[in-house]
């Protein structure tokens, strides 16, 4: 139990009954969403008053006097359009969770109901933008599978609400049954364990050692050797803006990764991070499409990996900058670190030596830990890659690895196998090798297992198709707690292995992540027919 | 060139309608002969004395070889046709196609989030139909063009009931 249970007397804004009630968004928002707009009026009319006042000019004309009212009348009239704009916008915004659906209606004009499904989430994220830090307002974003933008988002709440309210919609997500006698007790926010946190400094050495520092380098070196060739200056100047982008970037990249934390809760994987503008994630259980770890080729030298994830919600890198952030899985660690990752999100690796097979995934040449790799015959197409690319299956997962320099291995739970396809070109043909393309939602990750043998590749799809088949058929509700937990005690040895520390899960006396990934077939009727969880009950669990 | 299959082996494909070739046809006349028409432009104008830049042989150049591709790919378009096949197994659709890039699919129903018919005037003139299975990934590009209206509409209602019996979360 948290300490947000909404004092008496507070503000409509609180949602102390989850039930039914229509809520608004705080009264501040209006104010922290339009100071942009705010901030553009003061900035029009109080440039001409700082310009006069630099060029030592009076800072009111002659005729000032006659036309100030008319100024001040037009710029009032902005401001308070504008403001009402706003403040119509907030009135008319109202959102309500109850019988499993979270519900928004907003506009005046033209209005907009929107509901979706508690048990849809994707992920939840809870962003706090620098101005809205500081007055302690967080935005929810709450995400369902359709790869466009956020399914609802709330800007802005207390940030005691927003984590109460996220606590809230978790809990009914995951099939959590409040107690009848006390429906005006919040759901408890479930209770999280650290599990590996990213210092400043590894950060900045990932930063200064990306792929995007090496092309820098080259640049640099390029402009400086083409100006003393051709003697022009003109090369220097040129990469005046081209490092104000860069830095832009690597601020973004900064401001973004720092003090990223990752953190295991019943409710699913938490992220934190940010330096200015902070943000935390949540992904429950099982909502990872595909993972993919990436080691450039500079990063080697110290051992860091990186991973990216698909997540249905989350869609399509390349629009915007914050796609890239949120599907950032680990945005540098070392290979403790990767490991505890991947036991996270693959609770039971489905082997009984994960560690063996996915350092070899990471690392590995040639068949070590048991991968298939391109055939001898296709070194001349492939003559770095060949003892590299491969593929290996687990029970839960099929392992996809490639590149000699630039190293990848991508996770695909067979559980989340859209559709797949066997591709083959005239080249490769001649070869005798395929492709293996496995389909998954929009995102950074799309596996391709690349230059198979062709009769290894036919087996793999007819496999992996039943494989997919097998996994569907164990999969059965989205309530994740409805779930069998017995097979999370798979994940811990994982942990144990490669961390050498405590592990996780057992030195907080908790159980780390309901296990998603293998559990035994039952309707979503008999859910239903269990106990519900009162919270009484679920103190060991979820308290 | 060897053009084995990669399909797996030991499945019966249903192949779609022969008609689908004339679809073929009129899609390759309009984009190719168009492109060869605007091709040849520059000949026609450095012939009759308009232009001068580009030399004859250029302008001869350009438009020959991409009528010869175009005439290539017209020569390939009734073997891909033929080479378009679809399979519906216990608990997928496998769809297949190309000659010199094969591609196989495997669409599970349960994976299935809705199903698309298309018709195009050419297509409806012949009494054909485009299916289209969407899952939740963008990259499931799962077409069976060319199938006779009736069979198209049995086989969306199939799948429809299939992915209701199979439906998976995402």
């Amino acid at each position: 139990m948290t300490a947000d249970v909404p004092e008496p007397g507070a503000p409509a804004v609180l949602p102390k009954t989850p039930d039914g009630e229509w809520l608004r968004v705080h009264p501040a928002s209006p104010f922290v969403r339009g100071w942009l707009a705010l901030a553009a009026i003061g900035f029009f009319f109080g440039r001409d008053i700082f310009e006069r006042m630099l060029q030592g000019r009076p800072v009111f004309e002659e005729d000032f006097a006659g036309r100030a009212p008319w100024l001040v009348a037009a710029g009032g009239a902005v401001l308070l359009a504008t403001v009402a704009g706003f403040v119509l916008e907030w009135y008319f915004t109202k959102y309500q969770v109850s019988g499993g659906y979270v519900r928004v209606n907003s506009g005046f004009l033209f209005r907009q109901q929107r509901q979706a499904r508690l048990d849809r989430v994707q992920a939840i994220d809870i962003v706090q933008p620098l101005l809205a830090r500081i007055f302690g307002l967080a935005e929810l974003k709450f995400e369902v599978a359709d790869a466009g933008e956020s399914a609802v988002r709330l800007a802005f709440l207390r940030m005691d609400d927003a984590r109460q309210l996220r606590a809230d919609i978790l809990a009914r997500a995951a099939g959590v049954v409040l107690d009848p006698e006390r429906p005006q007790e919040p759901a408890p926010e479930a209770p999280e364990h650290p599990v590996l946190s990213v210092p400043p400094s590894r950060l900045v050495g990932s930063l200064l050692l990306s792929e995007q520092s090496f092309f820098v380098v080259l640049g640099g070196v390029a402009s400086v050797i083409l100006s003393a060739v051709t003697e022009n200056r003109g090369f220097y100047f040129y990469l005046i803006p081209a490092a104000l982008g860069l830095a832009a970037s690597y601020w973004g990249s900064f401001n973004k990764g720092y003090n990223f934390t990752a953190a295991i809760s019943p409710d699913g994987i938490r992220l934190r991070y940010g330096l200015l503008d902070t943000q935390a994630q949540t992904l429950p259980p099982g909502r990872i499409q595909a993972l993919r770890v990436s080691q450039p080729p500079l990063w080697r030298i110290f051992g860091w990996y990186r991973i990216q994830v698909n997540v249905a919600g989350y869609g399509a890198l390349g629009s915007n900058g914050e796609v890239s952030s949120r599907t950032t899985l680990l945005p540098v660690g070392k290979l403790p670190d990767v490991m505890s990752m991947l036991s996270l999100v693959l609770p039971d690796p489905g082997t009984a030596e994960p560690g063996r097979i996915f350092a070899a995934g990471l690392n590995g040449l040639d068949s070590d830990g048991g991968f298939v790799t391109t055939p001898r015959r296709g070194r001349l197409l492939a003559p770095l890659g060949w003892r590299r690319n491969g593929f290996t299956a687990t029970a839960t997962a099929l392992l996809i690895r490639s590149g000699r320099w630039w190293r990848q291995l991508v996770v695909v739970p067979h559980q989340r196998t859209q559709s797949l396809a066997l591709h083959q070109g005239p080249l490769a043909r001649r070869f005798g090798l395929a492709d293996l393309v496995l389909h998954t939602t929009a995102g950074p990750v799309s596996p391709r297992l690349i230059q198979a043998g062709a009769d290894e590749a036919r087996a793999l799809f007819d496999a992996q198709a039943a494989r997919a088949r097998l996994a569907r058929k164990r999969q059965t509700t989205e309530h994740w707690l409805a779930q069998v937990v017995e097979p999370f005690q798979a994940a811990v040895p994982v942990v144990q292995d490669l961390q050498g520390t405590a592990p996780v899960a057992e030195s907080t006396g908790t159980r780390a992540a309901p296990a998603v990934e293998s559990v035994e077939p039952a309707p979503a009727a008999e859910a239903s027919d269990t106990p519900p969880l009162t919270p009484q009950q679920e103190g060991p669990q979820r308290g | 060139m060897r053009t084995e299959a990669i399909d797996p082996p030991g499945i019966i494909w249903q192949r779609v309608s022969p008609k689908y070739i004339t679809v073929r046809l009129v899609q390759w006349a309009i984009a190719n002969l168009a492109a060869v028409l605007i091709l040849s432009l520059p000949l026609v104008l450095v012939l009759s004395g308009w232009w001068r830049w580009p030399p004859l042989w250029l302008a001869i150049t350009v438009p020959a070889v991409t009528l010869v591709l175009a005439l290539w790919r017209l020569a390939l378009i009734p073997r891909q046709v033929r080479a378009i096949g679809y399979a519906e197994r216990d608990d997928d659709l496998l769809i297949r196609g190309g000659i010199f890039f094969q591609r196989t699919m495997a669409v599970p129903y349960g994976r299935m989030q809705y199903v698309d018919i298309a018709v195009g005037p050419v297509e409806r003139g012949l009494g054909l139909c485009t299916l289209k299975l969407h899952t939740a990934s963008p990259g499931t590009n799962a077409l069976i063009p060319g199938l006779p209206a009736a069979e198209g509409a049995r086989l969306r209602e199939q799948l429809a009931a299939r992915g209701e019996a199979r439906l998976a979360g995402l």
